[in-house]
């Protein structure tokens, strides 16, 4: 008989605005292709069918409308109220006492719908869906396994919101065992959570060839561009864009016919657009805003060198998709990716020189660029969500 | 018969490169190493391995008649003896007074200009042979190219530029089956009249050798004690020297070759494996043996079989298991950063800067290419890389901005097709 899994996700593709559900969904189809039965349970409605796994959307759709509102740095001064942290008033003011009737009758209304499943373990990502897998672990009598992709604690730049750090810390403890998608993350979860380490396996993310098989092969016969800089996530403070920025601003100096890109939305956008104005950078920079998938495959494929400075990242799967697409990056050492990327550039968030170097020795090198763009990608052929799904059965079967 | 025992130890330390920046360039000479970091390896290796195993070897030759070594220091090692340990300079002037330690010659740099310009290797050759002649009053007969590279054109090479005997990996697909312990003989060819011009004119020795011979490293025994001394998954763990010497006895053949980096004492293996008492015990053991530690050049003097050809068409190394070429420019960057290196070399050279001569042949180090190498990268096993830097692209970023700032300390830069590539990317 095969494994049943219920699982509840909080945001799947196309209804998505991160990794979370892009990883969500990789993990799901290689779990299906292991043989998981999955029974998913997600907060919207309107997710695109899945093939073999059933997909169960409760009738939440207005509660979670509201809870979107729990999306961190809703606006920048949101996110400065936060910074300057008034726990308990700044609680309320951010997310207000509904956060905790939303999350409870996700929870309620969950189980409730779940009731006749008969699972053998509960899987859920990230604390949103805590409470309503630990509801559905006790009901049911079978294991509970905790998915982190993000903590509070990267997504604030270490000044976490007490009731939310706190929800997730209840939760971890509970958990029979702990995934954390990097050792970055573990460390975290040990240091920050004290969530003891024997409890927390390290499953990394993977990548899905799917996302950017339709490559296109445009000839480049006679083009003459600029090199373009890439940075691609939400403008938030986790993402570190103000740092990008910075880079770009040093990079200028020296490569004026170089152009950045800013691509994704955020809190942090007007700010930002302040910024590169005031570093003299209106020429040659570009805020897309948000953007849709052919155009991101668009962007990872002109830019001479994609960058992902962020401050805090789990993981960091923008920059798997970037050298999927052949482009060369450069990335944060604090962040999951790091971990398993070796044909790269790694400089620490704070290193704005370094990191204009790195840039700027790519954009003079060809050899170098060439052997970053050929040699990266390989690593995706060990690293595909078949691989990690089995980890993430064989501890399913560890369980049970 | 027991065979004799030839212990050859090369000596080397690179200069590890600064974390240069591309705002350094074109400033006007700066410093492309990272000079603590350069003292900081050089005097902890002194204290580990150079200073104690010299000790020791040096009451080992006085004490046991037939006990001799061989040594290749590499001219860039004694460079960093006369800036960081005039104290280990000294040890080895002590050893080389015994009168039973020869002295070997390579290239001044510890560099891979054989595979690149055969008049820069001739010149780095002429100029170690005098240094090791000022420094210890000997003369170099015996030729060990950078890491053992080798390959037949090379022997014909090192015999026109008057030596009498080269070093070689012993591989087992050019042995097909031979021993190692015994010298062979390359196969005899001739080169183009213009290499001979070249060689001629920076020959080290007055005249060319009639006979060449080729000795091979002995890779089994010699990596017994390298590599598997403290190794606890090996079968043979612990590793004493009675066995050592009785496996040594047993062998058969005229010599066996054991050729070692030095650092193996107190540096890859630890003063606690016990590697030094290991040491200690050998000569004895060998003498009740009857096994005589000779030179190189003794091996070679007391040898009157028939030849033998060891045949190397193409470049052979002592280094992983490929034993090829490949730890050195088996990518593009590492491609990239030889080529440019040495397509600077008669810009260079015209200049007649003593100065930019010196930083672009500290460049040309073997170690600044294997720190780029990316063979082991895809499978993950960073474990078996040793490196100062993050990873082979850091080690790339810093030699690449060394390139250019030597670019631009040419008066009349020639734009040649590496320069090219590193001068300006593809805006």
């Amino acid at each position: 008989m095969a494994l049943h899994t219920l699982m509840f996700g909080w945001e799947y593709p196309p209804l998505h605005s991160g990794g979370l559900g892009v990883a969500c969904q990789g993990l799901v189809r290689g779990l299906v292709q292991a043989g998981v039965h999955i029974t998913l349970v997600l907060p919207q409605a309107g997710v695109e069918g899945e093939e073999n796994v059933e997909v169960l959307s409760p009738e939440l759709c207005s509660i979670l409308r509201v809870r979107s509102h729990l999306r961190p740095y809703e606006t920048p001064e949101r996110y400065a109220a936060r910074l300057q942290g008034s726990p308990a008033s700044a609680t309320e003011e951010l997310y207000g006492w509904d956060l905790g009737d939303a999350v409870e009758s996700f929870a309620s209304l969950s189980v409730e719908l779940t009731k006749h499943t008969n699972p053998d373990v509960i899987h859920c990502h990230d604390w949103m869906t805590f409470e309503a897998g630990i509801r559905a672990s006790r009901h049911h009598h079978v294991p509970i396994v905790m998915h982190i992709h993000a903590t509070e604690f990267d997504r604030t730049d270490f000044h976490p919101n007490e009731w939310i750090a706190q929800h997730e810390r209840n939760g971890l403890l509970l958990a029979d065992k702990v995934i954390a998608v990097s050792n970055y993350t573990k460390r975290l979860l040990v240091a920050h959570y004290g969530i003891p380490e024997h409890k927390i396996a390290v499953v990394h993310n993977a990548h899905d060839p799917c996302l950017c098989s339709h490559t296109q092969i445009v000839s480049q016969r006679g083009v003459r561009r600029p090199p373009i800089v890439l940075f691609l996530g939400r403008l938030t403070i986790q993402k570190n864009p103000w740092q990008f920025l910075e880079v770009a601003h040093r990079v200028h100096q020296l490569r004026p016919d170089v152009q950045f890109v800013m691509a994704g939305d955020g809190p942090m956008l007007s700010e930002l657009i302040e910024r590169a104005i005031e570093l003299g950078l209106h020429d040659c920079v570009v805020f897309t805003g948000k953007i849709q998938h052919d155009e991101v495959h668009a962007l990872y494929r002109l830019a001479s060198c994609f960058v992902m400075p962020s401050l805090s990242e789990p993981f960091g799967l923008v920059a798997l998709e970037a050298i999927a697409h052949g482009t060369p990056v450069v990335l944060s050492k604090q962040s999951g990716a790091s971990e398993v990327l070796t044909h790269c550039f790694k400089v620490d968030f704070w290193d704005t020189e370094k990191m204009s170097d790195c840039i700027l020795t790519i954009l003079r090198d060809p050899p170098l660029a060439e052997q970053l763009r050929s040699e990266a990608p390989r690593i995706l052929k060990r690293l595909t969500w078949q691989t990690q799904a089995t980890r993430v059965h064989a501890l399913y079967e560890s369980l049970l | 018969m027991a065979p004799l025992v030839s212990l050859y130890f090369q000596v080397h330390q690179p200069y590890r490169l600064r974390d240069l920046r591309i705002t350094d360039i074109g400033r006007g000479d700066p410093d492309y190493f990272d000079h603590e970091k350069n003292r900081a390896v050089f005097r902890k290796v002194a204290e580990k391995c150079y200073l104690p195993t010299n000790q020791l070897l040096l009451e080992l030759l006085t004490n046991y008649p037939d006990f001799s070594i061989a040594y290749s220091l590499s001219g860039i090692f004694l460079d960093q003896c006369e800036e960081f340990g005039l104290d280990v300079l000294d040890s080895f002037r002590a050893l080389a007074a015994t009168g039973k330690v020869e002295f070997l010659a390579e290239t001044s740099s510890h560099s891979l200009s054989y595979l690149k310009s055969l008049e820069e290797f001739c010149e780095q050759v002429q100029e170690h042979v005098e240094r090791i002649g000022q420094l210890f009053g000997k003369t170099p007969h015996i030729f060990r190219n950078t890491e053992l590279i080798y390959c037949n054109e090379l022997a014909e090479v090192a015999r026109l530029l008057g030596f009498r005997g080269i070093l070689a990996e012993g591989a087992d697909h050019l042995l097909r089956g031979r021993s190692p312990n015994r010298p062979y003989v390359p196969p005899a060819f001739s080169l183009p009249e213009e290499w001979k011009r070249t060689i001629a004119e920076h020959r080290p020795h007055r005249a060319v050798s009639k006979r060449m011979h080729v000795l091979l490293k002995n890779y089994r025994l010699s990596d017994d004690i390298a590599f598997r001394f403290s190794d606890k998954s090996w079968v043979c763990f612990p590793l004493n020297a009675e066995t050592f010497s009785d496996w040594i006895a047993s062998c058969e053949g005229h010599s066996v070759n054991l050729f070692l980096d030095y650092e193996t004492f107190g540096e890859h293996q630890w003063a606690d494996t016990g590697i030094f008492d290991f040491l200690r015990a050998l000569p004895k053991l060998w003498q009740e043996h009857g096994v005589r530690a000779v030179t190189p050049s003794q091996v070679i003097d007391l040898w009157n079989g028939p030849d033998d050809t060891f045949d190397a068409h193409t470049f052979l190394s002592w280094a992983d298991t490929e034993r090829d070429l490949s730890a050195w420019q088996g990518n593009r960057i590492q491609q990239a950063a030889l080529d440019t290196l040495y397509s600077l070399e008669r810009a260079v050279k015209e200049q007649g800067d003593t100065q930019l001569l010196k930083a672009w042949r500290r460049l040309q180090t073997s170690d600044h290419f294997y720190y780029m190498c990316t063979k082991w990268w895809n499978d993950g096993d960073v474990h078996k890389y040793f490196s100062p830097y993050d990873s082979p692209y850091e080690a790339y970023r810093r030699f690449s901005h060394a390139l250019c700032d030597l670019r631009t300390r040419l008066r009349s830069p020639r734009a040649t097709d590496g320069q090219a590539r590193l001068r300006q990317s593809d805006a």
